[in-house]
């Protein structure tokens, strides 16, 4: 039977700066299970700091990432719209249409 | 007799079997710790860095075995007579495969110092530039098909 699972993770709080700060990593985590095929994918969402009794988050971006997505989703949106542009030219098939 | 002694292998084949893909899972599902995805502090003076990284891990396996009697062979008998069969051996027979991967890479690059804390993003810039070029062959690749029309 296929199951998934998506959470957020909290690690082990860790004390920095002589004590003075606590520093707790947080992370998300996809589980696919599917009779005996596993596939997990764990990555850093943010970093929790404790100061003074005040928590502040600071999250973790993955630029490199972010940029592939971009670069796809731009190259997703060019080639439809050169497909589409072709298809209105006089006389083209219009595959939409039937 | 023989089934009690190919009952009991089979039952510590499959005690075996179970052991390893536990085995096998607990490799893959360390994956899912959140210890894997940040590394050790390394402390250095009065500043401390954390590494995050992004990890991934899959595998499947499979076993099959097979328990049964096998076909009975024919004894020698005397001319005439008809062909006596032996009895029937038990037999037991099975095999398995399995394959998995696992990657991980460095996303960002936390700095806890006297200025506080800072999150300094890592680029991969051989996947940008993967990214960049296989961006450059697909739009050129849909632009000739359109021409071409």
């Amino acid at each position: 039977m296929a199951s998934w699972e998506l959470q957020t993770t909290i690690g082990k709080p860790l004390a920095v700066a002589g004590g003075r700060m606590t520093v707790t990593p947080q992370a998300r985590r996809l589980v696919l299970r599917w009779r005996s095929t596993s596939f997990v994918w764990n990555r850093p969402v943010a970093v929790l700091v404790e100061r003074g009794g005040q928590v502040q988050r600071y999250p973790i971006r993955d630029v490199t990432r972010l940029v592939q997505l971009g670069l796809g989703g731009a190259t997703l949106l060019i080639v439809a719209a050169g497909l589409i542009a072709s298809w209105r030219k006089k006389g083209a098939a219009q595959p939409w249409r039937p | 007799m023989e089934t009690m002694e190919t009952a009991n292998l089979m039952a510590s084949a499959i005690e075996k079997d179970q052991q390893q893909t536990q085995l096998v899972a607990q490799k893959i599902f360390a994956a899912a710790q959140p210890g894997a995805v940040f590394g050790e502090p390394v402390v250095q003076g009065a500043y401390t860095v954390i590494t995050a990284s992004e990890v991934k891990a899959g595998g499947g396996f499979g076993l099959g075995r097979s328990f049964g009697p096998a076909a009975p062979r024919a004894a020698p008998s005397e001319a005439g007579a008809p062909p006596a069969s032996a009895p029937a051996a038990e037999t037991l027979g099975g095999g398995g495969g399995g394959g998995g991967w696992s990657e991980g890479r460095p996303v960002a690059i936390v700095v806890i110092g006297p200025q506080g804390v800072q999150v300094r993003p890592v680029v991969d810039v051989t996947k940008l530039l993967i990214a960049v070029v296989s961006a450059w062959i697909g739009i050129g690749a849909a632009l000739a098909r359109a021409r071409r029309r």
